[in-house]
């Protein structure tokens, strides 16, 4: 059977999950002490309490929202670019989608994980479904993000099921496990048109989840009447930050799995620059929008409204800001507009310098309004502590480790959509580009 | 029933089934806990047009993805020559 698997076209695929060397221990290991050291922190934080964090009477979130909205947003570009990617039968989709789905779930996970963490007695969470009353954004919240976890998981596992009934005919590992998943799939021209018919209406159902997900983080700070939160913009804001740190998440592990288990036959440049011309759209739309958000707070020039955004652009957290729009705005603007940057090194750093200014600019946006109440009390800095930091690693780490394990059991490319795709990809471009195309004189003429 | 790998018996078609029935469970515990925080906006005359609208568009999706996820599985099932 392995002899037969090896001589597969495309068994580098199948490579990671049939074999491990030590650079995987290695990682697993150091991952899961990162995990275990947040773990033991968070405990310390059950038995002593809040006190533990950097969190006071003014700024009640910190940290561990700021995780939240930044794990959250980044798992928008999974599902979604992958949905419209499907949606537009883009052909060079093929093997980028999974790995987008793949960080979708798992990232989602750990997000939904932080507001838990925020609460301090994580029993209390309990109370949303004893006390809970629809009123409230933040019970939206659960709702939208459970609503968006099972919808990406499920969008994630249905376009797998072939995989998974291959890897149970082609590999003696995980026989029992693999069975159960792939409910049966032998490829039959009905089984695939059932799977074809679901991930149609997944694909559709999907998109407006995910757009309307953010939408509704968005409304737990613009609902309110606090100072640099209650605008009408912020749920379009949050959905282009959201799709835009998400990009940049799914180009850093394209490249880093790319490296890791030598997928540059199926990984090409051409993948890279096609996300990245997204990447650099995005920067533009990012751009336009904090222009936009402060340009309408300077004009309004209310008093508390100024306070805030003096205390971003000028006060104690301009170098934050400032930092922001260089990591979200001149850099990957510079780096993807010309064509000599815009290779595989280039997209890295834009992408890199992506993720550290949305997780910026969700502090940004967080942490100066509840610095500046409108209430005449006095406000401590906000200053993170060893635990916060902490279980932040623990978060990073646990999606790294949660990524890694899952390329030990699936495969990260779709196996089944690189076949199709060889099979009947070309064939399919042409009768497509034969159907867009304007009819020649000749044809029309019926000659 | 057979034990072969694409049309299991047992303990695997045991856990298949227990995945379709905890998908539902799942699906209905959420139903239930919208409607009764409809029921509760409406006997405390509070906010009665937003829950009613975030019902309208969450309860027919869970709903939708447990009907897609029991057609597939039942469906390729069903549908193996």
């Amino acid at each position: 059977m392995m002899e037969d698997l090896r001589k597969d076209p495309d068994y580098t695929l199948f490579r990671p999950i049939l074999e491990s060397d030590r650079r995987f221990y290695w990682a697993v290991a150091f991952l899961g002490a990162v995990v275990l050291w947040a773990l033991a922190l968070y405990i310390r934080q059950l038995i002593y309490g809040l006190g533990v964090t950097g969190l006071n009477r003014t700024v009640t979130w910190g940290f561990y929202i700021i995780n939240f909205v930044f794990f959250i947003g980044v798992s928008h570009a999974g599902t979604l670019i992958s949905a419209i990617l499907r949606l537009s039968q883009a052909e060079w989709r093929r093997p980028i989608t999974r790995m987008a789905e793949v960080i979708t779930a798992i990232v989602l996970a750990i997000g939904g994980l932080h507001p838990i963490i925020d609460l301090g007695r994580p029993d209390r969470v309990l109370n949303v479904f004893y006390y809970g009353r629809l009123q409230s954004p933040l019970l939206w919240d659960v709702t939208a993000i459970s609503l968006y976890f099972t919808a990406s998981t499920v969008y994630l596992y249905v376009p797998m099921i072939p995989d998974i009934a291959l890897l149970r005919d082609r590999t003696t590992k995980f026989k029992k496990f693999y069975t159960w998943l792939s409910w049966g799939y032998v490829g039959t021209e009905r089984q695939k048109h059932i799977l074809e018919r679901a991930m149609t209406i997944l694909m559709v159902v999907v998109i407006p989840v995910a757009v309307s997900v953010h939408t509704v983080i968005s409304y737990i700070f613009s609902m309110t009447l606090q100072s640099g939160w209650h605008s009408t913009i912020f749920g379009p804001y949050f959905v282009t930050g959201a799709i835009f740190s998400g990009t940049a998440t799914l180009l850093v592990v394209m490249i880093f799995f790319r490296k890791f288990y030598h997928l540059e036959n199926y990984l090409k440049e051409i993948h890279f620059r096609y996300l990245s011309v997204l990447l650099l759209v995005f920067a533009l739309l990012w751009g336009y929008f904090t222009f936009s958000e402060y340009l309408t707070g300077i004009y309004g020039n209310e008093p508390m409204e100024m306070r805030v955004i003096r205390f971003k652009i000028s006060g104690a957290y301009a170098p934050y800001f400032w930092m922001m729009v260089i990591c979200n705005f001149v850099i990957p603007v510079i780096i993807l507009s010309f064509k000599k940057l815009k290779r595989i090194p280039g997209i890295l750093i834009a992408s890199i310098s992506v993720i550290i200014g949305m997780w910026l600019e969700r502090l940004i946006i967080i942490v100066p309004s509840l610095s500046n109440p409108r209430l005449p009390v006095v406000s401590e800095p906000y200053v993170p502590s060893l635990t916060e930091w902490s279980l932040f690693a623990g978060g990073v780490a646990a999606f790294c480790l949660m990524f890694l394990l899952f390329s030990k059991l699936f495969p990260l490319i779709s196996i089944w959509e690189i076949k199709e795709g060889r099979a009947e990809g070309l064939e399919a471009v042409h009768q497509r580009l034969e159907s867009y195309l304007p009819d020649t004189p000749a044809v029309q003429e019926g000659v | 029933m057979t034990d072969s790998p694409t049309r299991p018996g047992g303990f695997i078609f045991f856990l298949q089934v227990l995945s379709i029935s905890l998908i539902w469970v799942l699906v209905v515990s959420v139903i239930t806990w919208i409607l009764n925080l409809i029921s509760l906006s409406h006997y405390l005359h509070d906010a009665q047009n937003a829950t009613l609208a975030i019902s309208l568009v969450v309860l027919p999706i869970f709903t939708l993805l447990a009907s897609v996820l029991t057609y597939v599985f039942v469906g390729l099932r069903k549908h193996q020559e």
